[in-house]
């Protein structure tokens, strides 16, 4: 599938070439050497710049209003701070417009879930979610988190022959928010996922994979760190 | 239409396929190679150096279908062609009892994604009989089959060190990449508890072999590798053989029998050319099956004669039978001491860096279980994708602290996965369902499936065992590793794509299908060159015994054909 959310795709041919030089330099370094890191650091800036922003993005389900709806939750869920930006610049209202276009079960979750959303706005606070205040707005999502975490427990048993401290998550008792919850649910795990695999949220989580190396080495400063933290000693 | 006459017909391109075509064609012997799935191109089926980003879909797939199960099995981004289900060629299990059946159709297999965990049976390992009195003794011993390890391992490239554990034998070793610190941290624990830890030994290459360069570590095995620095049979052995000339890879055939001439010799097969949807023959002066052990024995029960009412070469009764796969089960845990680590890159080379080998072998008096178990580690800063925060934001709720929670945690998930011997049992095996034909008119298997109390008592021994090291090195247990697949405390039969044993060896035709050099013993010119020559199926991952088997079965039939004898 082609991907006009935001990133366009690396085509495959540049893609191949970039991987043709890694493969190319690693040979020419025979045996038990790589190529040199700055060489591979060239072919990954090299991908790296093909992957730019590409125009207006076109709402492909929602209404105005339910796409307006969804980049302020994606503010919300996932806000800017020293980080990196929030959700709505990692792409979460696309991608959730992507996916509820594609599958029926997700449009009802989300068109439902706004409606309930701006039901229970206007209920508490008078007026639609997005023209709420930003405290009325975090006023409600805070009542559905207070009201997941009761309805779903802390952590649960999962009774197995031998071992019985599994913590997943159970019901522990329904909640009059239920709908409320699926759809919240829904957000976070569609929101929070759009924003970590963007070039944003890697470089927030400071993933450093997807690359390629001469020699594999971990660093001293790391291994050091961990060991300080436990009850062990490094073999 | 004419029929095409080849040296030698192998059926499947996978691990034991792709070795036998490389292995004959070299010698000038000419063969032809059908797989059922499609031809292999890497630059446009592997998804090697992509980022979720690439992708609208964010690897989720269209619709998000990896949020709702329906995504392709093990993750977009693997070089999987095919899964758990495939559409109009179903398989069937009796009533009360569960098997699954991983199928990759494309030349290469189930090899182009595999783990490419390569570990050696072990002296132990071939005689298990004689040894406990359960299961059988294999035909060979471990002496026979060293110099195709050393074989196999010297072509493949495995990686490893010299540690001298009878119960693990040392190989030919590329130099393996030292341990992430994760893995220091619970080999530590291990060292507390007496569960050794070594380097792990893996299919990849970690200085330049043949033309392939050295790993690069990017750590994306499994979706398949553009520079080869790994093993698959499609860019390691059959690429390769296809360059000697000496072969023809025929795709998109699905083979359904086995055809016998008057004097019960095979003398080629019968198959479907799917695109063409018309019924195609080929003729051979030796046939090999090799097309995973489920499937090769479904082509013997479905390959009827008069000489063979009961299938081809089954007068023992027993192909089908003693059916294996791994004894599977997992936790996962989160290890506090790796909170807000300082970032590197924990790709690697594609797999964990360190395992422990069955540590126990010799103190099976004081445990209620026969055979053992390795153990496998996942962990590291893993590349984000669908629900890779699930839990961490659910605890977190949403906002500030979400994000605060999920930098801090990012990284302290391990998880340990046990990977145990199975003693064949009456009750496992599969036969041809009488009632369904897949869409080629094929009749299906049925499978048959129990494990009994060993399994589930070795499976309580890993389930205590990974508690403990993941409590011994700070930890907390979150749960089982594969809520979907273990549910019932071990791992759904078939599930860890180990299935082996439907077609076993041994030195008696009553008790055997094949002989000792996977040779049916009624069919002189028939030969098996997968996991269903398998008399046991020990604690070790079975590709690299696939390769060696069939790399010895290769140069025994390379020397049959050259005396005349096949």
């Amino acid at each position: 599938m082609s991907s006009t959310q935001g990133f366009v795709s690396l085509d495959a041919l540049s893609r191949r070439d970039a991987l043709r030089r890694i493969a190319l330099a690693l040979t020419a370094a025979g045996l038990g050497q790589g190529m040199d890191p700055a060489d591979a650091a060239q072919v990954h800036q090299q991908v790296g710049e093909e992957r730019t922003l590409q125009g207006q993005y076109k709402i492909k389900y929602f209404n105005e209003h339910e796409f307006r709806t969804l980049e302020r939750l994606s503010e919300l869920i996932v806000p800017a701070d020293e980080g990196g930006p929030s959700g709505r610049e990692g792409g979460a209202p696309e991608f959730i417009d992507l996916l509820s276009s594609q599958n029926e079960e997700l449009a009802h979750v989300f068109s439902g879930g706004i409606l309930w959303l701006d039901n229970a706005s206007v209920e508490r606070d008078g007026a639609r979610f997005v023209e709420c205040s930003e405290q009325a707005q975090t006023g409600l999502l805070d009542s559905l988190v207070d009201a997941e975490r009761n309805e779903t427990g802390a952590e649960t048993s999962w009774d197995t022959r031998e071992y019985r401290r599994f913590s997943v998550f159970g019901v522990k008792s329904p909640s009059d928010m239920r709908q409320g919850l699926e759809f919240f649910g829904w957000s976070r795990r569609l929101i929070v996922d759009a924003y970590y695999t963007s070039p944003a949220g890697i470089k927030d989580l400071g993933f450093l994979g997807n690359s390629a190396h001469t020699e594999y080495t971990v660093p001293r400063e790391a291994i050091d760190y961990a060991f300080k933290r436990s009850s062990l000693r490094d073999a | 239409m004419a029929e095409t006459e080849f040296d030698v017909v192998v059926v499947g391109a996978g691990a034991g396929g792709g070795t036998m075509a490389r292995v004959l064609s070299e010698k000038g012997i000419n063969v032809a190679l059908l797989e059922a799935g499609p031809m292999l191109d890497p630059q446009k089926d592997f998804k090697t150096n992509k980022w979720p980003h690439d992708y609208g879909h964010r690897a989720a797939e269209e619709g998000g279908k990896a949020y709702f199960g329906t995504g392709q099995a093990y993750g977009f981004m693997t070089a999987v062609s095919g899964g758990w289900e495939l559409e109009g060629e179903p398989y069937t299990s009796a009533p009360g009892t569960e098997f699954a059946w991983f199928r990759s159709r494309v030349v290469g297999g189930r090899t182009n994604h595999y783990g490419r965990m390569s570990f050696r049976f072990s002296d132990l390992d071939f005689k298990p009989y004689s040894r406990d009195g359960i299961g059988w003794d294999w035909p060979i011993g471990y002496d026979d089959i060293a110099p195709w390890y050393d074989r196999a391992e010297e072509y493949i490239g495995v990686t490893g060190t010299v540690e001298g554990i009878r119960s693990a034998p040392d190989g030919k070793f590329h130099e393996p990449p030292p341990p992430k610190v994760h893995e220091r941290l619970v080999r530590a624990a291990g060292k507390k508890l007496g569960v050794p830890f070594i380097a792990n030994r893996r299919a990849v290459i970690t200085r330049a072999l043949n033309d392939r360069p050295a790993c690069h570590y990017c750590g994306q095995c499994g979706r398949g590798c553009l520079t080869a620095s790994n093993y698959s049979a499609s860019q390691v052995d059959i690429f390769p053989a296809m360059k000697t000339g000496n072969l023809s890879v025929i795709t998109d055939a699905m083979v359904r029998e086995v055809e016998v001439d008057e004097q019960g010799l095979a003398k080629g097969v019968a198959y479907v050319d799917k695109a063409a949807r018309a019924e195609k023959r080929l003729r051979g002066r030796a046939v090999v099956l090799a097309a995973s052990a489920c499937e090769t024995a479904r082509l013997m029960l479905n390959s009827k004669s008069k000489h063979f009412p009961d299938g081809i070469a089954n007068g023992s009764g027993l192909v089908g039978r003693y059916l294996m796969d791994t004894v599977g089960f997992s936790l996962r845990g989160t290890l506090p001491a790796l909170e807000n680590l300082p970032r590197y890159d924990t790709e690697g080379f594609g797999g964990a860096h360190l395992y422990a080998p069955w540590w126990l072998w010799d103190r099976h008096d004081r445990l209620d279980f026969p055979r053992g178990y390795h153990i496998e580690m996942g962990g590291g800063f893993r590349m984000p994708g669908p629900n890779s925060f699930g839990r961490t934001a659910r605890a977190a709720g949403y906002g500030a602290e979400l994000k605060r929670r999920i930098r801090q945690e990012y990284g302290c998930g391990i998880g340990l996965s046990g990977r145990g011997e199975m003693i064949p049992n009456n009750q496992s095996y599969m036969d041809i369902d009488p009632d369904t034909v897949d869409r080629w008119g094929i009749p299906v298997p049925r499978f048959h499936f129990s494990f009994s109390d060993y399994e589930w008592k070795q499976a309580r021994h890993m389930e205590r065992t990974f508690r403990d090291l993941i409590e011994a090195a700070g930890g907390r247990v979150l749960g089982i590793g594969n809520i979907a697949r273990e549910a019932q405390g071990i791992a759904v039969p078939g599930s860890i794509i180990h299935e082996v044993g439907t077609a076993r060896m041994g030195d008696n035709p009553g008790s055997s299908v094949l002989n000792r050099y996977c040779q049916a013993h009624e069919v002189k010119n028939l030969f098996v060159a997968d996991g269903a020559s398998f008399v046991s199926n020990p604690d070790k991952n079975p590709t690299l015994t696939i390769n060696a088997l069939s790399w010895r079965t290769a140069e025994y039939l390379a020397e049959e054909l050259r005396k005349g004898n096949v």
